[in-house]
């Protein structure tokens, strides 16, 4: 698919397009691109990025310092300031036509520094950890208030927080050779699994995050974020005809997640989905039931309400939901949750990044809307607690609400029941990528696999469709829910808002949705 | 970082070192590219600044060639002191790999013929933009926009976006390029109360290379209040084929589903569904595209492509015929053919005659596309599906807005139902298209 692709060649034209709330699974498209984030071991090799007071050790970063540059970001007024460091390295290797050819790597080093005054923002960063050039990206941040000095606090504590994604001791990153026979070993049982296969494609991303939050009322916090996906994308031809698709695996893992039976499930996913597509028919167009599959199709949540409820858009009065919290906006069985605990997962945080702790918070409780998504703007905006969803995609960029793992809790129906009920309709298998409109409601999500559901059995597959929704229209027309719910657990999937990426993850149970328009091109009743 | 005083290089300089040590290290050929870009963003809402965003970044990219093997990466850390690890570091990436005979930095022979032509893309003015200046601008863009959207605001973001990029790049085989240019853009995004609990978002960026060529403040911020009008009341229609018309501003959504596949990547890795479609026929006569990097003060102008080959003028598709793919010097050795730039500049369709106005009264009842949400396009079949957000017209009159509605087709069929192309190519964008009118569309809603 290109959806990438499609970024990467006419990003200045679209800009803005990819401003809009979108969700891409970057780890179904074919090498290049994006995948090129990066890399490396970096400036220095730390023995050990797990030992605490990284910055200071590394680069000299002190409590006086940060003193210094706090109260730089607050002489000209302000309600707080903070001061996020990071170290990132990552890289990725590539297989193409049987050979692990391609090396990608990238360091990304630096400082962001926030003045925050209401709801305005002053923001410098900068890639030179000097005290010079510190002070000045404080000195920028500080003209969004022309007041008085605040006064900073006089001592900082070490915020204490849970591990969502513990590591060994010594981890360092997925060093260079030991992803190699992982890649040979998904090349090798992809072709072993049908002679249909003429193309495999895989990849092995990793990157580690090292990042320090200091803020101006005296909270400091320090993360080390492993991420990574292993992927294989695969064409497989018959009779001249061609199909692709492909399958990745990852989170936030060191390297002894990634064993045989991931190599297996990738490599079993990416053949057996290319292989069904040569049986697919033209889908259908217009307003059908739409039965979810478990998993991945969680990304309709995502789109649907996740992004309506970040509560950016909410005291902007923006998003559609803005005037129903605590109004009934599903059936009583329907319970929605943001989640930055689940163990491993691509959208866990220990901490987020601006200082709060990881949480869980449920958007939607029996059918009733009872929590937005809070950074620590929007909470004091609301008088209510921040919520762990101020989030960022790196230095360069200050943090606004974002989501984390985004799920719905299982139903008590079968999924066989579900898709009886559904009669005839659509069910998705696998989805690639989304959007919403926030104000409107309206969201779109790509299917790249399906089935048709005819008197309320399975049949032929579909591939390559848009289906379209509202949100709170979509919320109310879930009818039935089984008891499968299945996180996703790929590593590749990012969410862009206002031009930056972060890793999410979601999950979702087989569900019933009434009506959602499918954009297919067989007007109805062409299929007998 | 605890640095001690190094001497400042110059790019070119600091590129020469890089490479003489990478050599030194071991490798048999490398590229260098060192690039500096200085950003400033101001936003505002509720008339008051609700961001301010200044700094300024760099980065230095090594390639390494080491005995048939690859390794590409990247830091931000210039210094010397550092940067002997980082290359060490990169060359053992590169040595682990697995051998791959095609990758090699280009024959220099294609380095030659680049033309010297002044592209304009630096804003001579681009240095005397003040602080006050660009709060001046936001201000005016919002004012425009509050004053139009009137009663119908709940809410409207203005914004200043401007940067100096300068790059430089030097192989160890021959080839050096540099590149400098600005980028000034302007805008902003209204919020509107519709019927119940829609609240539609419109809005209108506008970015150039010279701060002068903008058009006037008034109308950006006026053009992004009447953009979110065009969303109220938007609805579905029942599912329908009739005929299409892409904006100009736009159309590139769709038409990338088209143009990348003629990547030398996607047609060497067998994704391209238009591998063996070259000098055939696949879309409507009117269907010409070119790739023009020559273009004074264009968003896609160039001088070298990716490779460092020289940028030409070219004709991707030919009255409807596919007559160039996109082959860069590494899928071109893997193909065995003859490079042709995998970079693509600014993509022009030549525009037609007539406005969409006048196209819209003869058309009967039609569809004029104004936005997208969601969609994709798979590159190995050229199926793709979009969601769409437009107008519905009936003999040249207005009827309703829609929304909530997609269109969806295969490539191959698509762009030969393109009937007409308007007159109105889109200036501010790499892909400078006219609106485009297609015929029979399955458009599904309700």
């Amino acid at each position: 698919l290109t959806g990438v692709t499609y970024c990467h060649t006419f990003d200045i034209l679209n800009k803005k397009i990819m401003q809009r709330r979108t969700f891409i699974r970057n780890s179904t498209l074919a090498g290049g691109a994006l995948l090129i984030l990066p890399a490396l071991k970096a400036c220095k090799s730390p023995e050990s990025l797990l030992t605490g007071n990284y910055f200071l050790r590394e680069f000299g970063i002190d409590e006086t310092l940060c003193h210094k540059l706090l109260a730089k970001a607050l002489s000209k007024g302000g309600d707080f300031a903070d001061l996020y460091f990071e170290y990132t390295v990552s890289n990725y290797l590539g297989l193409e036509d049987g050979k692990v050819n391609q090396s990608y790597g990238d360091i990304s080093l630096g400082v962001g520094i926030r003045t925050v005054k209401g709801d305005q923002v002053g923001y410098g960063f900068t890639q030179d950890l000097t005290e010079e050039s510190m002070m000045s990206a404080a000195a920028t941040a500080a003209t969004i208030c022309d007041m008085n000095a605040t006064a900073t606090g006089s001592s900082f504590n070490l915020l204490k927080t849970a591990d969502y994604y513990p590591l060994p001791p010594d981890f360092n990153g997925i060093p260079g050779t030991s992803k190699l026979p992982f890649l040979q070993s998904v090349n090798e049982k992809c072709f072993a699994m049908s002679p249909e296969i003429i193309k495999v494609n895989a990849g092995f991303q990793n990157g580690t995050k090292r990042i320090l939050i200091v803020t101006s009322d005296g909270t400091i916090a320090e993360d080390l974020i492993p991420s990574g996906y292993l992927y294989a994308s695969v064409v497989a031809e018959r009779k001249g005809k061609r199909e692709q698709s492909g399958w990745d695996l990852g989170g936030r893992h060191d390297l002894s997640f990634y064993t045989d039976r991931v190599v297996d499930e990738i490599a079993g996913k990416s053949v057996n989905n290319a292989l069904k597509l040569f049986d697919a028919i033209q889908p259908p167009a217009g307003e059908m039931p739409v039965v979810l599959g478990p998993g991945v199709t969680g990304v309709l949540l995502h789109e649907a309400i996740g992004h309506g409820m970040e509560a950016d858009f909410n005291r902007k009065k923006t998003s559609t939901y803005c005037t129903m919290m605590g109004k009934k906006v599903a059936e009583p069985f329907v319970n929605i949750i943001d989640d930055g605990t689940n163990m491993n997962l691509n959208g866990s945080v220990n901490v987020d990044d601006e200082g709060t702790p990881g949480k869980k918070t449920v958007l939607v409780e029996n059918g009733i809307l009872t929590s937005y998504l809070h950074d620590r703007i929007s909470a004091k905006y609301y008088g209510v607690e921040p919520t762990g969803n101020g989030r960022r995609q790196d230095f360069q960029n200050y943090p606004i609400p974002r989501m984390r793992n985004t799920y719905m809790l299982g139903g008590e129906a079968t999924p066989e029941d579900i898709i009886k009920q559904a009669g005839n309709g659509i069910y998705v298998e696998n989805v690639s990528n989304g959007q919403v409109k926030i104000g409107e409601g309206d969201f779109a999500f790509y299917v790249s696999q399906g089935r048709m559901i005819e008197k309320g059995k399975l049949t032929a597959p579909i591939k390559d469709v848009n289906i379209m929704g509202n949100g709170p229209k979509m919320l109310s027309n879930i009818i039935t829910a089984a008891n499968d719910l299945e996180m996703y657990q790929g590593g590749g999937g990012y969410c862009g808002k206002d031009g930056q990426a972060v890793q999410v993850s979601f999950g979702m149970p087989t569900c019933l949705v009434k009506s959602l328009t499918v954009g297919g091109t067989q007007q109805k009743g062409g299929r007998s | 970082m605890k640095t001690g005083k190094e001497k400042q290089l110059s790019f070119s300089e600091l590129a020469d070192w890089v490479i003489d040590q990478t050599l030194k290290a071991g490798a048999n050929d490398c590229r260098v590219s060192l690039s500096k870009r200085r950003l400033v963003n101001i936003n505002y809402r509720d008339r008051k600044p609700e961001v301010i965003k200044e700094a300024t970044t760099k980065n230095l990219n090594l390639e390494v060639f080491i005995n048939k093997r690859y390794a590409n990466q990247s830091t931000p850390d210039f210094r010397q002191s550092t940067l002997a690890g980082f290359i060490k570091d990169v060359i053992e990436s590169a040595k682990i790999m697995e051998e791959d005979p095609f990758r090699t930095l280009p024959d220099p022979k294609y380095y030659e013929g680049r033309s010297t032509v002044d592209l304009q893309l630096t804003d001579p003015d681009y240095g005397s933009l003040t602080p006050e200046d660009r709060h001046k601008m936001v201000k005016t863009v919002e004012n425009a926009c509050l004053e139009k959207g009137g009663d119908k605001v709940i809410s409207v973001e203005a914004s200043e976006y401007d940067e100096n990029y300068e790059e430089f790049i030097k192989t160890s085989n021959g080839f050096e390029g540099s590149v400098q240019n600005t980028y000034c853009e302007a805008g902003a995004s209204m919020t509107a109360q519709d019927e119940g609990d829609r609240r539609p978002q419109g809005y209108n960026y506008i970015g150039c290379r010279y701060r002068s060529d903008l058009p006037s403040l008034e109308e950006v911020g006026t053009t992004a209040a009447v953009r979110t009008f065009d969303l109220m009341g938007g609805k579905k229609i029942a599912t329908t084929k009739i005929p299409i018309i892409l904006e100009n501003r736009g159309a590139a959504r769709v038409l990338s589903g088209l143009v990348n596949p003629l990547s030398g990547n996607a047609i060497q890795q067998k994704r391209s569904f238009l591998a063996d479609k070259k000098g055939q026929s696949i879309a409507s006569k009117l269907f010409t595209i070119t790739d023009d990097p020559f273009i004074p003060r264009g968003l896609g102008s160039m001088h070298y492509d990716g490779d460092g080959f020289p940028a030409r003028k070219r004709d991707i598709f030919k009255e409807g015929v596919v007559n160039e793919f996109l082959v860069d010097w590494y899928y071109s050795r893997k193909l065995g053919w003859e490079p042709t730039s995998g970079s693509v500049s600014n993509i022009i369709i030549p525009p037609g005659t007539r406005s969409v106005e006048e196209i819209i009264r003869d058309l009967g009842r039609c569809i004029f596309i104004t936005g997208y949400i969601g969609g994709n396009s798979n590159s190995t079949t050229g199926d793709f599906s979009v969601g769409i957000i437009g107008k519905l017209y009936e003999k040249g009159q207005f009827v309703q807005n829609v929304a909530e509605m997609n269109i969806a087709d295969n490539h191959l069929n698509f762009w030969k139902k393109l009937v007409e192309v308007a007159n109105d190519p889109w200036k501010y964008s790499q892909a400078i298209l006219p609106s485009l009118v297609f015929e029979d569309v399955v458009v599904s809603g309700i």
